[in-house]
């Protein structure tokens, strides 16, 4: 009997209204950290030592030793200088997909921002003051051009954003390709040259606590574009428009939203954050971009978004918690040996447990039902007992 | 001329047996677009199946490459449970689900090939690659010499003929049978495949199968064909490019096929204006971009006008009247 | 001991919050016609699912022909001679007749002595000859998309014969038929129950079951009331059991006291997605105070028209004026602040935000100005003002207030709360289509004295509908539109429900 209303308890838990917003994803993390130390143990490693290594490589945990001049506080700074343009991206798609539409071209719209920044300002010997706004704009312009086009693909063409973004992924992909390789080419890298100091979005060489770390810009970006993103979605006529279009674009239309525009605007908006986080990836910590390679970030996202419940705070905890994984994969393939691609795999499951995060609301809405109606069936059960009219929540029947 | 005939056929090929797939799955009431991660882990089953037979057959038998085919189908099936439970049993949203079974596939065979490869090779050096070579080519006799059209006979890959023999037996499949009659009504209306004593859940969850069986296929077709290899390559975005190619055939198979062509031939004969440009290799990155650009173009004109299945996107609701 | 071919014993079912079907137990004799009434929510489609297996019976069993049975699926119904026919029909739109027939059973040939392949020759010919046989005249090479409501009936009556059901059950048939074809159904189910065939028919129209039933059960709220022998029952008290009191059968209209002319309609066309024209060159007028209903069967225009004078669908051709002003190419928010009102038929798909709560469902007409939004920032202590008045003056039943979810409450209080909604914005012309389909009969009696309140309040109101009663009861003039074009405009008195009927059928001036 304790089981049964201990059962009841984790299933009003999932299902509640409240609750369920972290419930379910925390529900969805532990599953996949199963899975992720079954994977370790049948590769006969140690699953603690795997996490541990996760988190010392992310700069949370101290390490055995450092290397010169480096200290926790440079793993930690790292972190963040990945961790902004994950926030950002993941930010991105949030917004897209509150409305209704899947940004799936994040990745694409950040190397198109990154390339034209660079090139752009990067190049120009601009100094740091008029040069750091000025690569921001152009991140927030080239992407958000590319997302109204997407958008208005969509609303004059009926394309779906889906394939359309993917198209255009690989259209960038080549197009800036061929044109760092015939232009910006470094000979020995074979990438695009890197960017002036006083362009880029990271402060390197910051000395912290006796520590050489790299503060990047972009954190500040996030930060501010949480709360943004969240005050237009919570408080504005707008958001609130953005949210009736992605819920039921039937019943937005008949309301008299324009539903047209503000598909548009919804994947500009996604699109400008897409090009932030472009900017902040590309000419902040790794300051350079491979011809044709996009960076998974952009697909990264998507799981983060999904993880933290498509809301922005729920997003700050998912991309810190993914980001742990992608930054430490580096020092914990070294230390345990695994191939560090098990990362995106943990990712991949992680992702994959998100996704089914509706079912498992479902599963436990279903038990309390029934728990529910067994309680009233042993209630009427009792002799001369008048039982009580339904109560409202009723299905229409015939 | 000859040239752009026969590798836009060899690219064809594939990416219509993929498009096939894809009209499996939505014509069952599945949206689809997973195909590229199908694809993918069904190239790394028969890659993986290929690179274990190679050392005891023989590194230039042909006879591997059917084999990788066969596991090949078999991989992308056994894969396409997870979008098949995901959509059906779960009922996730479609389009997430697809995107989902993308980015695993891409984690999963990146981390497994260098996992495998590690063990296979011993040692500390990893790739992520699993060799191949090339398929063979052979030239149909007679047909060949045919003026002008012949050359879509001479220098065949064998799979070619593997795949049409397969699209025959799917279009029979999905017009003339039981099976396929109640596919297709399950992506039209459920309710009366329910009503009419089927089972709907587990109709979808096979066409879903049937279609990660059939996009695997491609799959190991294009390691064998372009890139002579598997590894993170493979993911170049032509599973997006089939399901494009589906919805400009409206969703029907022999218009698709005729899609899937014309994709090769602008492909083939964009590369091939490339050469006689006698532009640098940079160029042809260039003209990488034109199936792409192509499919965005066309989907302006077509978009509008084509009808997917009614009930495709949706998961079926028995409860609801 | 009686020959019973079907029974249900002690069936109790529920569903997520409610009880469908408490104890209820039925017999039903061979070759009789034998009635389930009740109204809206009753549970006699839930108790005839579960004949046809669709749904398992919580408690209870089923016999026929005295042998206990379990049906798992409705394959297991149907090799029991069970048939039935739903409300809602299950077709495939692009498949043909014979298609849609012998989906599940097909008949097969061997193509070259060895492929499996569907014989749709000889199903084709199968079903010729059965409907002839049967008096359901059909063409087996048809596409069910091109066929009107009354054939594609047939067709789901076909569909039973061929599976050569004995047990026929009919869910709602009349409620899509004009009523010429329901004096036609009717016949067909005499026939029928002549030639040896039991019939179970699920409605809440007495005057029906008082023509051909010959028995009745009554079902109220779950509950299994009565069974009456249809012949010795009065249509009242019929209709007492089925409501659970005294039914009040005469609306209290007042006399007529028409205003200026709000609504102007001339040589309206809409075209559907394919280009073809469902509303053509249709021309009427509505002035305040006075209830225009448009009569038809379904899918000849009507709710094409609704939508295009509010706006949801683009104008091919013609205009439309409220009050003077053309609003032809008026955008939808636009025209909702000209003053037209509009209650849709798809409550649940158009009509609200199920994902969203009351409050910010009752306040969709207001949300982006004063005082609800200052400078594009939401109020939502308005909101909460706003949401809470509603509820009490229209008794909106939610669990908690206004957060409670839409998706969480019933049906009939989802249309109070759109009717709610749409009346507060006071409007020149308020447009309902289907307002009460699916509810009870005390919402029904509540949402037709709010039409008559907001009429004598001097409102245009242009009312669509396919219940032919409520028409009459209601309209003070009727328009029957019949393939796009209203065929007869006249005063409601001059016209009698035969008559409506047959130009709802395409019968012009006679």
């Amino acid at each position: 009997m304790r089981k049964t209303q201990e059962n009841h308890r984790f299933a009003a838990l999932l299902d509640s209204e409240k609750w369920s917003g972290i419930s379910i994803p925390i529900l969805s993390l532990v599953l996949s950290l199963i899975t992720a130390s079954v994977m370790l143990l049948i590769l006969g490693k140690n699953p603690l030592t795997a996490f541990l290594s996760f988190l010392q490589g992310s700069g949370f945990v101290p390490k055995a030793s450092y290397g010169g001049g480096a200290g926790m506080l440079t793993d930690f700074f790292t972190f963040l200088n990945v961790l902004a343009p994950m926030m950002l991206a993941s930010l991105g798609f949030i917004v897209a997909f509150r409305a209704g539409l899947f940004n799936i071209g994040i990745s694409g719209q950040m190397m198109a921002s990154g390339f034209l920044a660079t090139a752009i300002i990067g190049y120009s010997g601009m100094n740091a003051w008029a040069a750091k706004p000025l690569v921001i704009l152009v991140g927030l312009v080239a992407g958000g051009l590319l997302g109204a086009f997407v958008g208005f693909l969509k609303y004059r063409f009926n394309i779906h954003e889906v394939v359309s973004t993917i198209m255009l992924n690989y259209i960038i992909s080549y197009l800036t390709g061929f044109f760092i390789n015939a232009r910006f080419a470094d000979p020995l890298t074979r990438s695009m040259k890197i960017c002036s100091n006083e362009a880029r979005l990271t402060w390197t060489n910051v000395q912290i606590a006796g520590m050489k770390c790299s503060v990047p810009l972009g954190i500040l970006l996030a930060a501010a574009a949480v709360v943004v993103v969240k005050f237009i979605f919570d408080k504005t006529v707008f958001g609130f428009e953005l949210r009736a279009v992605g819920r039921n674009p039937l019943c937005a239309k008949y309301t008299g939203i324009k539903v047209g525009r503000r598909i548009v605007v919804a994947l500009m908006l996604s699109g400008m954050l897409a090009g932030l986080a472009g900017v902040t990836y590309y000419c902040g910590y790794y300051n350079t971009i491979v011809p044709k390679a996009l960076s998974s970030m952009g697909y990264d996202a998507i799981a983060v978004a999904l993880l933290g419940n498509s809301t922005p705070i729920g997003c700050i905890f998912a991309s810190v918690l993914i980001t742990i994984f992608q930054n430490g994969s580096n020092y914990m393939s070294s230390t345990l040996g695994v191939a560090k691609e098990i990362a995106s795999l943990i990712t991949g499951i992680l992702l994959l447990f998100s996704s089914c995060g509706g079912y498992f609301r479902y599963l436990a809405h279903r038990k309390l039902e029934a728990a529910r109606d067994a309680a009233d069936a042993a209630a009427k059960a009792e002799p001369q007992r008048e039982p009580a009219v339904p109560a409202s929540g009723m299905k229409e029947d015939k | 001329m000859e040239k752009v005939f026969i590798d836009g056929l060899s690219f064809a090929a594939p990416l219509f047996i993929m498009a096939m797939g894809g009209i499996y799955s939505e014509k069952s009431g599945v949206t689809n677009l997973a195909v590229e991660g199908f694809q993918g882990f069904g190239a790394f089953i028969g890659a993986l199946t290929a690179v274990l037979l190679m050392p005891s057959m023989g590194d230039g038998s042909q006879a591997v490459i059917y084999i990788a085919m066969l596991a090949a189908c078999v991989g992308g099936g056994v894969y396409a449970c997870i979008h098949g439970l995901l959509c059906v049993k779960f009922r996730a949203n479609q389009v997430i689900s697809g995107v989902v079974v993308n980015i695993l596939a891409v984690a999963l065979t990146t981390f497994l090939t260098s996992a495998i490869n590690k063990v296979l090779m011993g040692g500390s050096q990893s790739s992520n690659k699993f060799i191949l070579g090339v398929s063979d080519r052979f030239t149909v006799p007679g047909l060949s010499r045919i003026p002008v059209v012949g050359a879509l006979f001479r220098d065949m890959y064998p799979f070619e003929i593997v795949i049409l023999a397969i699209a025959v037996i799917a279009w029979y499949l999905m017009y003339k049978t039981r099976f396929g009659m109640r596919l297709r009504a399950c992506g039209e209306n459920p309710q009366a495949v329910d009503a009419a004593g089927g089972n709907v859940a587990r109709t979808r969850f096979i066409a879903v199968m049937i279609s990660g069986a059939l996009s695997g296929i491609g799959g190991i077709c294009y390691a064998y064909s372009i890139s002579a290899n598997f590894s993170p390559n493979i993911y170049m975005g032509y599973g997006y490019l089939a399901i494009a190619a589906m919805i400009f055939g409206n969703w029907n198979i022999p218009s698709t096929a005729a899609v899937c062509l014309f994709f090769g031939l602008a492909k083939s004969g964009g590369y091939q204006l490339c050469l006689s440009m006698g532009l640098s290799s940079n160029y042809s990155d260039l003209f990488m971009m034109l199936p792409y650009i192509l499919t965005l173009l066309l989907l302006t004109f077509f978009s509008k006008k084509n009808h997917p299945p009614k009930a495709a996107g949706e998961a079926y609701d028995a409860g609801k009247r | 001991m009686e020959d019973y071919i079907v029974e249900m014993r002690n069936i109790t079912k529920r569903f997520p919050g409610i009880v469908a079907n408490d104890d209820v137990s039925i017999q039903v004799k061979r070759g009789e016609v034998y009635a389930l009434l009740g109204e809206n929510g009753a549970g006699k489609s839930t108790l005839m699912s579960i004949l046809f297996g669709m749904y398992q019976p919580d408690m209870g069993e089923i016999r026929i022909e005295g042998q206990p049975v379990r049906f798992r699926s409705s394959n297991d119904a149907t090799a029991h001679s069970i048939g039935m026919v739903h409300q809602h029909f299950k077709l495939v739109d692009n498949y043909t007749v014979a298609e849609n027939i012998v989906l599940g059973v097909e008949p097969m040939k061997k193509l070259a002595g060895f492929l499996p392949c569907v014989d749709l020759k000889t199903a084709n010919r199968q079903i010729a000859e059965l409907s002839k046989s049967y008096g359901l005249e059909v063409n087996p090479t048809d596409k069910i998309e091109d066929l009107p409501v009354s054939v594609r009936q047939r067709v789901e009556i076909l569909k039973m014969l061929y599976r050569k059901a004995e047990i026929l059950i009919f869910d709602e048939p009349t409620a899509v038929l004009t009523p010429q074809e329901i004096e036609f159904l009717l016949k067909i189910i005499d026939g029928l129950r002549k030639s040896g065939k039991t019939i179970i028919l699920i409605t809440h129209k007495i005057e029906e079951i008082k023509k051909i039933a010959d028995r009745c059960a009554i079902l109220y709220r779950g509950r299994l009331v009565d069974v009456l022998d249809v012949r010795n029952t009065t249509t009242q008290a019929m209709a007492n059991l089925m409501v659970g009191r005294e039914v009040d059968f005469n609306p209290h209209k007042n006399p007529a006291a028409f205003r200026d002319t709000v609504l102007e309609v001339k040589n309206l066309t809409v075209r559907n997605a394919s280009k073809f024209e469902v509303v053509k060159n249709v021309s009427f007028r509505v002035r305040g105070g006075e209830i225009f209903a448009i009569a038809g069967v379904a899918g000849n225009g009507q709710v094409e028209l609704a939508d295009a004078i509010a706006g949801m669908t683009h104008i091919a051709g013609g205009e439309v004026k409220l009050c003077g002003q053309n609003i032809t190419d008026l955008p939808i928010r636009e025209r909702t602040e000209a003053g037209i009102a509009y209650i849709p038929e798809d409550r649940q798909g158009t009509g609200v935000f199920l994902d969203f709560n009351l409050g910010d469902n009752l306040a969709l007409r207001k949300y982006y100005r004063e005082p609800f939004a200052r400078k594009g920032i939401l109020q939502f202590h308005q909101f909460e003002t706003y949401a809470n008045d509603l509820i009490d003056r229209y008794d909106i039943r939610c669990g908690q207030g206004r957060k409670t979810s839409l998706r969480s409450m019933s049906g009939g209080n989802q249309q109070k709360a759109i009717i709610a909604r749409e009346i507060e914005e006071h409007a020149k012309l308020v447009i309902f289509v289907q307002p009460t389909r699916g509810l009870d009969i005390g919402a029904i009696e509540n949402i037709h004295r709010q039409i008559l309140a907001e009429r004598d309040r001097g409102t245009a109101i242009l009312l669509v509908s396919l219940e032919l009663d409520e028409i009459m009861e209601l309209a003070d003039t009727i328009g029957v539109i019949y393939n796009g074009q209203l065929l007869k405009v006249a005063d409601a008195s001059t016209l009698t429900s035969h008559d409506v009927g047959r130009y709802m059928m395409g019968v012009k001036e006679a």
